[in-house]
């Protein structure tokens, strides 16, 4: 493990050696902070009908999308405060970031971009999935919906992911017992799972939804897999009037992309669930388009479905405004201000569906600013 | 669908003509005023012209907007505890208010004595129907207006739904009578979050809770211990502590030195009265209650002037400033701005003066001047 750190980075290396005399080992660090924290809770940040939110505009396209969802709120008079973060990708520190969750403790409620983490040393975690542990948010929720509109390999998909977001394989439980073999643990506990199984009939329930599937590789994984397999079958007996089954993994990938209308709501564990994510986006359109949504008993975060950074497009004003907008329509729509929601919502479907303004990655070749202008334009006659 | 059939005419104009094109659908004389927001978007607002001057006051504030073309829209009811039969039933007041968000309120007169054995004042009964419980008054020394102290730029938060105002009062035994004073730590957590959260919001430096917790040390002690706590969780603002007698004195020797205070129910309301004095007195403090859903604006130092009633001297500056904050509350911050800086123009030109800022002018001349610099 430290042998790995010296050898990429000779610097680092003498920071964490000096940060671990004075405390404890990379190793420590991440064997001894616990998964779960325990979450004692605080009044919403709402006055008077207005709500404050976090923003953490994140790297890449991030800074670019937050200020097109400000404008949009600004012409929409949603009744919304931002409270605006930037993190520092590069900066080991983690002041910044830790103001960052104690706002969002807060505030209740953040949408934020991809935040990146540069920094390799095994004691700075992925900040992205430290917000999530941090803060609790056990379910991520993406709503893979056909847009009218936008060219897709499939029509009218109408499917729900939910997948574990503070476990599995990404418990960033790793070491190097002997040399050149790294061991990787992936985590499942009864609880998580029960929580997100819980979840998702509940949202079934809810939302008219008729089925949920499990997805799982507990053939070859049968303790850790199994136990979520069993989990979400003991829960689904709870739910006669829901149908449940259950799909490998590798055949599930497969039937999304020849037959996915088969599916309607989906549950797994972290990784399949970034899989799963990324190939529905895929199939309707690409990752500028969905939101995903990440709930935890007491906090909510919204963000953009993917959770790219688009580094790479980048002030070049092509990005693809529609992911942060549902993110924001998403946020509005938990805060209970239904008549923004939908007010965005029919600005964004008349943009797409009627007036055909489509950015490059989606066939069209509009710049960002120009579908958000008309966006806003749009909006400012509804 | 049917908000996307009635304005497809207008939706089909070509991306170029964006700019030129928002510029036909403005719909006041003053250009820049919509550009920021949806023209056809009309508010709605209750409002309470209250006793003694308030009405007028009232007024004054609908003849600016109707001058700036604000698209607000009026409910208005007379509500009143010196005048019970004539008042609306708290019932109806509070459903407006319930369903519109926002209100505009005068002041209401409170009798010193009761005489039903009621306890509660109407003004109470308010608060607690909405759960009103976070008084703001923002006191700003305004360009102007001469007063002993300049740059006062300070915000106070109080407590208004327990504490010495909880309404419990009994005589046990004849000649011996105690008041109820309540502290809980879910109200004064709730109203700590509240004051911390108003500095995050308008970039606030420090918060200052007063308390009195050295002669009160449970009742007291629980506020205090609740801000404490709340400020933890915000590192980049700076939490301090002042006993109530020591912060007055400090108030009008170096007001200067506060930022947003946070304190109990009495201590509030003591705290603004003072401090509206430094800069200018009653007709000038505007202030507002907000619960979780619903905000009521109001002037910041709570007196009727009912000696002046139908005399037209009242100065109207407070109302205004009320009225320009639920505008930008309510998102239309380009309105707000304007009848913002059209006050604090008639100020600082010093020509319209009311009577309690050292001039001869009436109400109505004074509000003509703030249209003026509106137009």
């Amino acid at each position: 493990m430290a042998l790995r750190v010296i050898y990429k980075s000779p610097l680092k290396w003498t920071y964490n050696l000096a940060r671990a005399q004075s405390t404890m080992s990379a190793f420590e660090i991440q064997h001894k902070t616990p998964l779960i924290k325990k979450q004692s809770v605080i009044p919403v940040a709402m006055y008077g009908g207005r709500n404050a939110v976090t923003m953490l505009p994140g790297g890449g396209i991030g800074p670019e999308l937050m200020e097109y969802v400000r404008e949009v709120f600004k012409y929409a008079g949603a009744p919304v405060d931002f409270e605006v973060i930037n993190i520092d990708p590069h900066s080991e520190e983690s002041n910044e970031f830790d103001y960052a969750i104690t706002s969002i403790r807060r505030n209740g409620v953040a949408i934020k971009g991809n935040i990146e983490t540069k920094s390799e040393s095994a004691g700075v975690l992925s900040r992205n999935v430290a917000l999530r542990n941090e803060l609790d948010l056990y379910v991520n929720v993406l709503h893979c919906k056909s847009f009218p509109g936008i060219p897709a390999r499939q029509k009218d998909i109408d499917i729900i992911v939910i997948r574990q977001n503070t476990e599995g394989e990404y418990a960033m439980l790793e070491h190097e017992s002997v040399h050149g073999v790294v061991e990787s643990m992936k985590v499942v506990t009864e609880s998580n799972s029960d929580r997100v199984a819980r979840y998702a009939f509940e949202f079934a329930k809810k939302n008219g939804r008729k089925k949920v599937t499990t997805i799982h590789k507990a053939n070859i994984m049968k303790l850790s897999d199994g136990l979520f397999l069993e989990t979400s079958r003991k829960i689904a007996k709870e739910y006669p009037e829901i149908e449940h089954n259950d799909m490998i993994i590798d055949n599930c990938c497969m039937q999304l992309v020849s037959k996915p209308h088969q599916f309607d709501v989906m549950i797994m564990t972290n990784l399949y669930g970034s899989i799963v994510s990324n190939v529905l986006c895929g199939l309707i359109g690409g990752a500028g388009i969905l939101s995903g949504r990440n709930y935890g008993d007491h906090y909510a975060i919204f963000e953009p479905g993917t959770r790219n950074t688009g580094t790479a497009i980048a002030g070049k004003n092509v990005a693809n405004p529609l992911a942060m907008l549902h993110a924001s329509v998403d946020m509005l729509d938990h805060l209970g201000h239904k008549p923004h929601a939908n007010l965005i919502l029919d600005a964004i479907h008349k943009t797409i569906a009627e007036d055909h303004l489509l950015t490059p990655d989606l066939g069209g070749s509009a710049k960002s600013s120009d579908t958000m202008n008309h966006l806003s334009y749009t909006q400012g006659l509804i | 669908m049917s908000l996307i059939t009635r304005n497809l005419p207008r939706i089909f104009v070509q991306s170029a003509q964006i700019a030129a094109a928002r510029n036909i659908h403005c719909t006041s004389n003053n250009a820049s005023a919509a550009l920021a927001e949806r023209p056809d978007s009309r508010v709605t607002a209750t409002l309470i012209p209250g006793d003694g001057v308030g009405p007028e006051l009232v007024y004054s504030v609908q003849e600016v907007f109707k001058a700036a073309g604000v698209p607000v829209d009026w409910e208005s009811y007379f509500f009143s505890e010196v005048n019970p039969t004539l008042s609306a039933p708290l019932d109806d007041v509070a459903k407006s208010i319930n369903k519109n968000r926002v209100a505009l309120k005068g002041i209401l007169a409170t009798p010193d004595y009761s005489h039903t054995g009621e306890l509660q004042t109407l003004n109470m009964k308010l608060r607690n129907a909405l759960d009103l419980y976070a008084n703001v008054v923002h006191v700003k020394s305004l360009p102007g207006i001469k007063c002993r102290h300049s740059n006062i730029d300070c915000v106070i938060i109080r407590e208004q739904t327990e504490g010495e105002y909880s309404a419990l009062e009994h005589e046990s035994v004849k000649g011996v009578v105690e008041c109820l004073k309540i502290v809980t730590a879910k109200k004064s957590q709730r109203i700590a979050k509240f004051a911390f959260d108003y500095a995050v919001k308008n970039n606030r430096k420090k918060v200052t809770a007063v308390h009195k917790a050295n002669i009160m040390k449970l009742g007291d002690g629980l506020f205090l211990r609740s801000c404490e706590e709340m400020a933890k969780l915000y590192p980049k603002i700076e939490f301090e502590k002042m006993i109530v007698d020591n912060c007055t004195m400090q108030m009008v020797s170096k007001p200067q030195q506060f930022d947003v205070m946070v304190t109990p129910n009495l201590y509030g309301n003591i705290v603004d009265n003072l401090a509206s004095g430094l800069v200018g007195g009653a007709g000038v403090v505007s202030g507002s209650s907000y619960s979780s859903e619903c905000v009521v604006f109001e002037p910041g130092a709570r007196h009727t002037f009912s000696e002046a009633v139908g005399k037209n001297v009242a100065n109207p500056t407070a109302m205004l400033l009320c009225a320009s904050k639920l505008l930008r509350h309510v998102n239309l911050p380009t309105y707000s701005e304007m009848i913002r800086n059209a006050v604090e123009k008639v100020l600082k030109d010093g020509k319209i003066r009311t009577k309690d800022i050292g001039g001869q002018n009436s109400t109505q001349e004074f509000t003509y001047a703030v249209i003026g610099f509106i137009v």
